[in-house]
């Protein structure tokens, strides 16, 4: 392939030596960003044995291939390593502005290797048009996300964005994510949430990254009419259509609750008695008296699902309140009102954690009879002390494998290690086989198939068309939430590089990223025994008609061996 | 006769099946046919009376103003149940 953005670089950063240096870009690299890029590096770069708090993990961050350009809400950025939650291999994709300033830099990918001598130590990374620099951040030590990102607004250009690890992080809690933030008000309200990269951040003494790519405009295709037309085609085509994500993934918790898929108390039941309260619906109702609204979390994002939210008194709360925290911090905690979990989203948000991975941990502890059930003020005051807990704390920092461990507790809903999302593998037993095959454990973006009505004999192929259109969605920078198909993405590729990219490729793409994952897991020790979901899954049901996780471990391993493409494997939405 | 597309979310009484050919005159008889034929179906579109908050029906890819589950349906016609199912 020729013509394209040219000049793209790939940034190392030496915490050991502080250094940093510029690399070219490869050529033959040209369709990888987001997470088949980060596989690729990790694969060649990353020792899959190390330990991931150690030295010799690797710490990518990877916009997606169209992320900078004019292609709507195209901007997300993934964010791997070895996660240290599930000893795998970790992509972490976020919304908000880094993803966009990085290519408006050239950069494709920030590799950050080694570890400070003094573990006590913390540094800044600033990139600008002038390159990069590490600087001392020890006065950023132990700060609280919003704390920090307010200090840095002072600090930077207006212009710039920002990257951070919460205290979470720098405790090097299994549970930590990384903050981006937004692109009104540059609120860490972004995360790169699943399996523990803001642990390997802090452990990297890594605090914050700040980006400013000054007043650099779009980066601009090979095929510049071609690339226009299909903007603007494409987003009259979604604007014109039933825009379901306009009030934010939380509308979506009434059918979820209908199928049984919005998990009560640890997963003992799949619907909630308090549906009515956790709603969405009611965040949307308070935008008329207290203010705040939907807006988008990075810019030329035409879904704007991200909702800011404020308190009685109309000041301003937490930002994107979304399904899967109101669901994990709320109904599998028995937590009835949506205003506690607004102030549990922001509290993990300061914190840098992960909203799914500590709502899973809360229901163990509560489920072990260590807390009540429901107790919206326990859990706040718990994580409010987190930095400075005791062992039960840092537990629940740790997730929801190390509660169980803690406690003693039988029931741990996970795969790999990490804990299972809202969308429940019992009665959705494709994505069940999706949380069973991911190398990334139970991720429901790593390949979500909500169709109970599937049969067995169609979940491998369901599982795998879903796992490799969401790793091609996942390099590319568009947001899972617009949808796009992998015949959107190729024609968007070949606008952008002036070169059709074929069915083959976009296909070989997707997959050849999920092999690369798989064969770091192999290395990392994983086999075929590790692609299962937690007993509790096959032994406690839930349902109208009570229904388990039963699928064979034939068709399990099925998903696993590539099969051949179908029509429906190119037109289908990615959905995450 | 009229069809109506099932969207995956709700293809657990259907077995699967997304497209559906109803003898119908009118949007709600649809829905009443539907769900002599999958019992549990309309209990996924419709709360009580009305079509639930969460679900939009679109008659030949127009959204059905009201809805209007009094629409007189032609024999070529698809009404389409479009819900948002995934989150993060």
């Amino acid at each position: 392939m020729t013509g394209g953005p040219s000049g793209d670089r790939i940034l190392y950063v030496d915490m050991t030596s502080q250094t940093t240096r510029f690399e070219p870009f490869p050529e033959a690299w040209k369709l990888l960003g987001g997470r088949a890029l980060s596989a690729k590096i990790l694969l060649d770069q990353c020792d899959p044995a190390c330990d991931p708090l150690g030295p010799d993990n690797v710490l990518v961050m990877a916009p997606g291939v169209l992320a900078g350009t004019a292609a709507p809400t195209s901007g997300r950025i993934s964010i791997g390593g070895k996660s240290p939650l599930t000893n795998g291999i970790k992509e972490a994709n976020s919304g908000g502005q880094p993803g966009q300033h990085l290519m408006k830099l050239g950069i494709r990918a920030v590799v950050v290797k080694g570890q400070p001598k003094d573990p006590g130590k913390r540094y800044g990374l600033e990139l600008n048009a002038e390159g990069a620099k590490l600087v001392p951040a020890d006065a950023y030590k132990g700060r609280w996300n919003y704390a920090l990102c307010e200090e840095l607004a002072q600090r930077y250009a207006k212009t710039a964005s920002f990257m951070s690890c919460g205290p979470a992080g720098e405790l090097r809690m299994r549970g930590a994510s990384v903050a981006c933030t937004d692109q009104d008000n540059r609120y860490p309200a972004r995360h790169a949430a699943r399996g523990g990269l803001g642990a390997v951040m802090g452990s990297k003494g890594l605090k914050y990254v700040a980006i400013d790519p000054g007043r650099t405009g779009v980066r601009q295709p090979a095929d510049r009419k071609g690339f226009g037309e299909l903007c603007k085609t494409y987003t009259k085509g979604y604007q014109a259509g039933p825009q379901m994500f306009k009030h934010g993934t939380s509308s979506v918790v009434p059918i979820a609750n209908m199928l049984h898929t919005f998990p009560y108390k640890n997963r003992t039941s799949g619907q909630s008695p308090d549906v009515a309260t956790l709603d969405g619906a009611r965040i949307v109702e308070s935008f008329a008296t207290r203010g705040g609204g939907m807006h988008n979390c990075m810019t030329g994002c035409i879904v704007q699902c991200s909702n800011i939210v404020h308190d009685a008194e109309g000041k301003y709360k937490t930002s994107a309140l979304e399904f899967e925290t109101l669901t994990l911090l709320g109904a599998n905690c028995a937590v009835k009102s949506w205003e506690d979990v607004a102030d549990l989203d922001r509290l993990c948000d300061e914190l840098g954690l992960d909203t799914i991975e500590t709502g899973a941990a809360l229901a163990v502890l509560m489920d072990a009879g260590q807390m009540e059930w429901g107790d919206a003020e326990g859990m706040k005051a718990l994580l409010r002390g987190l930095p400075e807990g005791d062992a039960q704390a840092r537990a629940i920092g740790d997730g929801a494998v190390a509660t169980g461990k803690h406690t003693g507790h039988h029931r741990v809903p996970h795969a790999k290690g990490q804990a299972i999302p809202a969308w429940d593998p019992r009665p959705l037993k494709a994505t069940g086989v999706t949380y069973c095959t991911s190398p990334m454990g139970a991720d429901h973006t790593a390949g979500l198939i909500v169709n109970p009505g599937l049969q067995p004999d169609q979940f491998a192929w369901e599982s795998q068309k879903a796992q490799i259109v969401n790793a091609v969605c996942d390099s590319s920078g568009f947001c899972q939430f617009l949808q796009p198909s992998m015949d959107d993405i190729r024609s968007f590729y070949g606008a952008l590089y002036g070169s059709e990219v074929s069915r083959e490729q976009i296909h070989d793409i997707g997959w050849q990223c999920l092999a690369d994952e798989w064969e770091f897991n192999r290395r990392a020790g994983f086999g075929d025994a590790d692609d299962r979901l937690a007993d509790c899954m096959a032994t406690d049901p839930v349902g109208a008609v009570p229904t388990v996780f039963d699928v064979s471990p034939e068709i399990i391993r099925a998903a696993k061996q590539r099969m051949p493409a179908r029509e429906d494997l190119f037109s289908v939405k990615a959905t995450g | 006769m009229p069809t109506v597309i099932v969207p995956p979310p709700y293809q657990g009484p259907t077995r699967a099946v997304g497209r559906v050919e109803v003898a119908a005159g009118s949007v709600r008889d649809c829905l009443d046919e539907l769900e002599a034929r999958f019992p549990g179906f309309r209990a996924q579109v419709m709360s009580g009376d009305a079509v639930h908050r969460f679900v939009k029906l679109f008659v030949n890819g127009e959204l059905l103003a009201g809805p209007d589950l009094e629409r007189k349906l032609e024999g070529s016609d698809e009404i389409e149940i479009v819900a948002a199912i995934a989150g993060g």
